[in-house]
């Protein structure tokens, strides 16, 4: 009989302040995103980790609508995935959950697979160009975004290109989604075939690692900027300030620090159009608020011993041939025809690489423009403040850019109401049920498996009314080895500066702008999260033992705790509750 | 193949088509040696003749036993015993009716005419073995098509380590009872099977003193890959193993090549050991020396790969066979083979190679994909 978790208190029918459902109109291809309904419940829904903060009216539409409800389901329908439709959407306040939408029809069922006999093999064989092709096509639209002056566009213009943003956000989907689907059809059938032939699980995810993604990238520059400002000896001002006061306290230092300030612009030039989650409009990007990069180039000045980039990425290549010189050796010869082409297939199309790898073209940018545009209509309309717009609907916001509408009193209250609801429910984030309505023991679709980490193991954790008040956790070990430390529990990225060196990361999942973290911290733990998610793939490169899928983390372990990660046998044990840590003094970290 | 009639006259007259009461392994025609000296017998002589190293030895044949049930009265002695169980008996029937036929066996003295050949075969094979009362296994080999069904393995009598003449009479008189055990008794009363269709005949064979010993199988008994060869292992005899008294050593070696692809040594709790006080295998505790120690080395290994690779290309299916290292065995040299039968466990299924089409690439993402991830069932290893 499977446990079912009412959806009745976020089905209320109530949302944000003037929501109207019509707000919700926008193309989709099986189910709308939408408050929850009453009805819900026969579904297995999941909060979804990627957006920990909670979702502005504007952000919580346009992902929902254009990026689940299109670009999954699109996808989902091209390939086409013989049993399952893409993933759809619901809000319970302003908090995201997921739901795998099943076929069912065992006629649709065949002929869909009939059709992926034929689109698979042509992706495969055509990856490259395909995905390098969309990436460019991408690139291309940035460049033209980046090439306008939003300060001086025509009040006329301004409708479209906000439109224009809002497409090239869409179009980002359906390339995301096209290459994903594919990508991880191709690498979970060979992670089937490998498992059946013998292969020890935790291996499989060795045999692809060790390929540098513009993400890791963008970390060794950061890295090497902040051995700059030693070499500068700036490290005194980094101490003294934190990020928000930081940029002014190196422009005010003068001399070294205006040097070291504008090596970092140019940096920023190149890796700073990112913003701090994955598609949200409401988040800033680096470039827009310094304090995330210079936080991080402060912590990174606080580890006495250097993180070595190019060791741990040798280590992570060395690992690599070895777990497949052993697997290799373990399999008959007709296996190794099958793993060897198997492993060219995926080595060529390197899903775990382009988990990465990707976030640098399409999730951490593709909301920029249409945040400058908001932004910019801000500053026209005379908004209160600049992120107002973020908190109308489509329609509204079309309306007031093209003049239709006045940002009058009424708006303007609005806004505000709207504002009080987004803080509201921010705070409410841990208490989020982590799963809702009907809980099966197991999912079958496999990026719920692999991406969320949604195993039969956390979502039986995830049920444990006593979760609060355990001292061991057991989840997905995802990166081998032993370390102790100081958890640090983290609801959002935005929190990154609390990770002293040597801390141990708790959060919901990571994305790659969690990613500078990992050369800082000595565990890791997620409540989300499989072999393949972006803590599991990191942890390997950066040699950070890490536990994912645990379910429950977050609520089980409590800011300050000492707590033991082993990322060998998945398994996280609290050595010392932060209320009896009396001396408060602080653990040292333990090599792994 | 089938037993000839036993319905000749009193003359133990040489019938045609039957066999003498002793039936030596390495002079019985191949194509009679099933029919003659019972299915483990009988293809312990297909493999010698085919080439394959075995232990030297005798059938006590299908004809010699008849002709002790009907010379000796048995015959209607055992038809009044089963005349009073119906054809649906309880378990306690069967067990009772079971007892009184194997009392009746060991109670029959073998005829003078058999004991004396019994006893020149054995002098013969202690000759040729250049032993003074060499100890035997003395094992039980039955007909039928039903006998090499696995339900039936292990269901009759083997005894290890017999020596001296009296013992081997004895133990060939226990093994004709065997033929009525419970389980067989049952079987056949449910199947409606006369036990005079399946005869039974028995083998006297050199006991090799073991090292090592154990069962390998030609495709793996579990998942059916046919691309391996599964080794399972432990010190001294296979008996511990086959009773599955012990957690054997587990190897398992690529068809195409050769090559271990795993290794598995297990700690082995018991060892059938030879103990002479009582004159016969038995299980005692490892020495604890031994007992996380591997069996194998990489030579002994390919040898036994090398036997069962030859029988199952013999047979054309495959196949299970226990094998023995004898303590004299030298690198180089076959490993002796001590039974086989065809695989009846596993569904043959050519596991990875399946999801693509004969002639087609080695990878197929597609049928993979949907193997593994549209199949409704978990993804292995998750």
């Amino acid at each position: 009989m499977a446990n079912v978790v009412p959806v009745d208190a976020y089905s209320t029918g109530e949302w944000y302040p003037g929501y109207k459902p019509e707000f919700f109109d926008m193309p989709w291809i099986v189910d709308p995103a939408g408050p929850f309904r009453p009805g819900d419940e026969n579904q297995f829904w999941f909060l979804d980790f990627h957006w920990s903060r909670g979702l502005t009216p504007l952000g919580s539409t346009l992902w929902s609508g254009d990026g689940y409800c299109w670009g999954t389901q699109h996808a989902a329908e091209t390939l086409p995935l013989p049993p399952g439709r893409g993933v759809t959407a619901r809000f319970a306040g302003t908090h995201l959950y997921g739901s795998a939408l099943p076929e069912t029809d065992p006629r649709e069922i065949e002929a869909r697979a009939g059709r992926i006999a034929t689109n698979l093999p042509h992706f495969l064989t055509n990856y490259r160009s395909i995905w390098e092709s969309g990436r460019d096509e991408l690139e291309n639209t940035w460049s033209y975004f980046r090439g306008i002056d939003f300060t001086k566009v025509r009040g006329d213009e301004l409708p479209n290109l906000l439109a224009q943003g809002r497409r090239y956000h869409k179009r980002a989907m359906e390339i995301h989604f096209g290459v994903m689907y594919p990508m991880l059809a191709n690498f979970l059938g060979f992670y089937g075939a490998c498992a059946d032939m013998g292969i020890n699980p935790n291996e499989i995810g060795k045999f692809l690692q060790g390929e540098d993604t513009k993400i890791m990238e963008t970390d060794r520059k950061l890295y090497e900027l902040a051995l700059k400002a030693r070499a500068a000896g700036l490290e005194g001002v980094f101490q003294a300030h934190d990020g928000g006061q930081l940029r002014d306290a190196l422009a005010r230092h003068g001399g070294a620090a205006s040097l070291w300030l504008t090596e970092f612009d140019d940096f920023l030039q190149i890796y700073g159009w990112r913003a701090e989650a994955t598609c949200d409009v409401g988040v800033p990007s680096w470039i827009e608020d310094n304090t995330i990069p210079l936080d991080l180039v402060k912590t990174f000045l606080q580890r006495r011993d250097p993180h070595d980039f190019e060791a741990a990425a040798s280590n992570a290549w060395a690992e690599r041939q070895e777990a497949i010189e052993n697997a290799r050796a373990g399999l008959t010869r007709e296996e190794q025809a099958v793993f060897d082409a198997g492993l060219a297939s995926n080595q060529e199309a390197n899903f775990p690489w382009w988990q990465d790898d990707h976030n640098y073209y399409i999730d951490l940018k593709v909301m920029l423009p249409l945040r400058w545009g908001c932004q910019e209509l801000a500053n026209r309309v005379k908004a209160d403040r600049q992120d107002d717009m973020l908190y109308l609907f489509w329609p509204e916001l079309r309306d007031v850019a093209s003049g239709d509408r006045p940002y009058d009193a009424g708006l303007r209250g609005l806004v505000d109401a709207r504002r009080q609801y987004f803080d509201h429910w921010h705070t409410r984030r841990s208490e989020m049920p982590k799963v809702l309505g009907t809980i099966p023991e197991a999912v079958e679709d496999p990026i719920l498996i692999e991406i969320f980490g949604l195993n039969p193991q956390s979502i039986k954790a995830v049920q444990n009314p006593e979760a609060a008040e355990q001292t061991t956790i057991s989840g997905v070990a995802a990166a081998k080895g032993v370390a102790r430390g100081v958890a640090r529990v983290l609801q959002s990225s935005d929190e990154l500066h609390r990770l002293e060196p040597g801390s141990v990361l708790v959060c919901e999942s990571t994305s790659p702008n969690w990613t500078p973290a990992f050369g800082k911290i000595a565990g890791a733990v997620c409540d989300g999260g499989g072999m393949l998610s972006h803590a599991a793939i990191v942890g390997r490169e950066y040699g950070v033992p890490t536990v994912t899928a645990t379910g429950v983390a977050t609520l089980s372990i409590a800011d300050g705790d000492e707590v033991e990660v082993d990322g060998s046998n998945g398994v996280v044990t609290i050595l010392t509750r932060a209320a009896d840590v009396a001396s408060a003094v602080r653990s040292p970290e333990v090599p792994a | 193949m089938t037993a000839a009639p036993a319905d000749a006259g009193v003359e133990p007259a040489p019938e045609r088509h039957s066999c003498e009461a002793i039936a030596w392994l390495d002079e019985v025609a191949p194509e009679e040696a099933v029919a003659c000296g019972g299915a483990k017998m009988g293809r312990l002589a297909e493999l010698l003749a085919s080439g394959v190293q075995v232990p030297q030895g005798f059938a006590v044949t299908v004809e010699a036993y008849r002709r002790h049930c009907r010379d000796s009265g048995l015959d209607g002695r055992i038809d009044e015993i089963l005349s009073r169980v119906g054809p649906d008996p309880s378990d306690a029937e069967v067990e009772h009716a079971s007892a009184a036929v194997r009392e009746l066996f060991a109670s029959t003295p073998i005829s003078e005419h058999l004991t004396a050949r019994l006893t020149e075969a054995y002098e013969e094979l202690c000759l040729r073995c250049v032993d003074v009362n060499v100890p035997v296994a003395v094992r039980s080999s039955a007909t039928g098509e039903d006998a090499a069904d696995a339900s039936f393995a292990g269901i009759f009598d083997t005894y290890l380590g017999v020596s001296g003449i009296e013992r081997v009479l004895d133990s060939v008189r226990r093994c004709w009872g065997s033929l009525f055990t419970a389980r067989a008794l049952a079987y056949r009363l449910r199947r409606g099977i006369s036990h005079h269709d399946m005869p039974i005949a028995v083998g006297v064979i050199e006991l090799i003193h073991a090292r090592a010993s154990g069962v390998a199988f030609s495709v793996h008994p579990v998942t059916g890959k046919r691309d391996r060869i599964v080794v399972e292992t432990s010190w001294g005899w296979g008996e511990a193993i086959v009773q599955g008294l012990v957690d054997p050593d587990h190897v398992e070696i690529g068809k195409a090549d050769g090559r271990v692809l795993r290794y598995d040594v297990a700690h082995k709790k018991v060892v059938s050991a030879f103990d002479f006080a009582v004159g016969a295998v038995t299980e005692i505790e490892m020495p604890a020396k031994l007992a996380d120690r591997r069996v194998l080395d990489d030579e002994q290994v390919g040898a036994i790969a090398a036997a069962v690779t030859a029988i199952e290309e013999h047979y054309g299916h495959p196949v299970d066979v226990e094998w023995v290292i004898g303590r004299h065995r030298r690198a180089g040299d076959p490993v002796c083979i001590v039974q086989t039968r065809p695989v009846t466990t596993a569904e043959p299924e050519p596991a990875v190679s399946a999801a693509s089409p004969p002639g087609g690439p080695a990878y197929d993402p597609v049928a993979l994909a949907q193997k593994y991830l549209f199949s409704g069932r978990p993804i292995p290893g998750r």
